[in-house]
């Protein structure tokens, strides 16, 4: 198995390789990130607010462009809070107003009240500007990787280097 | 080249690229059931209130009340690929100065049996939810809703605070098709393939009343309330 390390050629050859692998995932998201107009245009969703739409570990596609329609009431958007690190997803329940000065109220399906309480101090609506993206596809369950590598961070550095080990090791 | 690592790595490929594939199928199979949605909807009782209208708001203002009637055919929106369907009302009314408002004041998580684990209920609730679709897994019979003077779940209120004799509002019937896989879909304004718009669904326009005095509101309220629900009894 070692034997591809007499060779430099062959170890500069599986570094490329691992590299390659690397700019290519990155370069489909950034890729997919400019055709959704949205900085992030896949999520997880990581709480059960929309049940029983959406689960933890959901996977779900976004969209950012206004092509056609605003967004509107109706719509579920992923929303940023100002000094809030977690985006949340929501439905947008009262719009008031149009374009980018539009008032938006946002509510989880599964929750009692509105998100008036969970947007900043002082703050009553959203703007378009605090949404990320709409939801348009969905897929369940393909996330679930992601909540057990932020949750067990030891899982993230063992991936990792079990992943670059096999590719720098892998003789083709 | 045959080692464990690489036979794991292929029949993880194989594994993904199969469920991917299915999946995209699953989703593909929406586009060939027909949609035919359809609804009726009117106002009943209308009141215009001032006052806290949640517990959390911090001043008082106006905000309204509508009850309504609505009878909605969407049992054609169950597949195999429905998980739920979200049903909502809007109000939908145009401000003085030409801005478009639009609040919900009702909505509803219909599942299809297949979902129904999946609610937020209490264990009766849950068991009778079950009960109710048992042995199947589509239920297109709970696309039929049939609504009289119902309460609204959402008070309407405005940013500015006023919300009394607005003019020319309307209610609107909406849908939101949750698939297992695949895209989420909403109610339309054409019809696209074989899903047609939605038939109806729009109510007639109405004029917000003036706002009620605190005096007598509660006698007012009950009297109207089954005067109208009387009325719309008849055909």
């Amino acid at each position: 198995m070692f034997s591809g390390l007499q060779n430099p050629r062959n170890i500069a050859a599986q570094i490329m390789n691992f590299g390659l692998v690397l700019s290519t995932a990155f370069m489909m998201w950034k890729g997919l990130s400019i055709v959704a107009d949205s900085p992030s245009p896949i999520v997880v969703v990581l709480s059960g607010s929309m049940e029983p739409a959406f689960q933890r570990g959901d996977l779900l596609l976004l969209w950012n462009r206004e092509l056609f329609t605003e967004t509107s009431v109706g719509d579920i958007v992923v929303y940023n809070v100002k000094d809030k690190e977690i985006p949340i997803v929501h439905r947008v329940v009262r719009k008031f107003g149009h374009g980018d000065k539009a008032r938006l109220l946002t509510k989880g399906d599964n929750n009692v009240a509105d998100d008036t309480e969970l947007y900043a101090r002082g703050q009553d609506y959203l703007e378009r500007s605090d949404i990320v993206g709409s939801v348009v596809a969905y897929v369940p369950f393909v996330g679930y990787v992601t909540i057990l590598l932020s949750e067990y961070p030891w899982l993230k550095t063992a991936m990792l280097g079990i992943m670059g080990l096999m590719v720098v090791l892998q003789r083709e | 080249m045959h080692s464990s690592f690489t036979r794991l790595q292929n029949v993880f490929g194989f594994f993904t690229t199969v469920a991917f594939v299915l999946g995209a199928f699953i989703a593909a199979t929406d586009l060939g059931s027909a949609r035919t949605p359809s609804g009726v909807i009117k106002t009943d009782n209308i009141q215009v209130v001032k006052g806290r209208p949640h517990y959390y708001s911090s001043k008082k203002e106006e905000y309204a009340i509508i009850r309504f009637s609505l009878e909605a055919d969407l049992s054609s929106l169950f597949t195999w690929n429905t998980k739920q369907l979200f049903v909502y009302v809007t109000a939908d009314w145009t401000s003085p100065g030409g801005t478009n408002n639009s609040a919900v004041i009702w909505d509803s998580i219909i599942t299809n049996p297949s979902a129904d684990h999946l609610q937020n209920l209490g264990p009766v609730a849950m068991k009778k939810l079950k009960k109710s679709a048992e042995g199947k897994s589509i239920a297109p019979e709970r696309g039929l809703l049939k609504l009289k003077n119902q309460k609204p779940k959402y008070q309407i209120t405005h940013p500015s605070g006023k919300i009394a004799e607005t003019a020319d509002v309307t209610l609107k019937l909406h849908y939101n098709v949750q698939p297992w896989v695949g895209v989420l879909t909403w109610n339309m304004d054409k019809p696209l393939g074989v899903w047609n718009a939605m038939r109806g669904g729009v109510s007639d326009l109405f004029t917000l009343p003036a706002l009620k005095s605190k005096d007598g509101k509660g006698k007012d309220t009950k009297d109207k309330s089954s005067t109208k629900s009387k009325k719309s009894k008849k055909p």
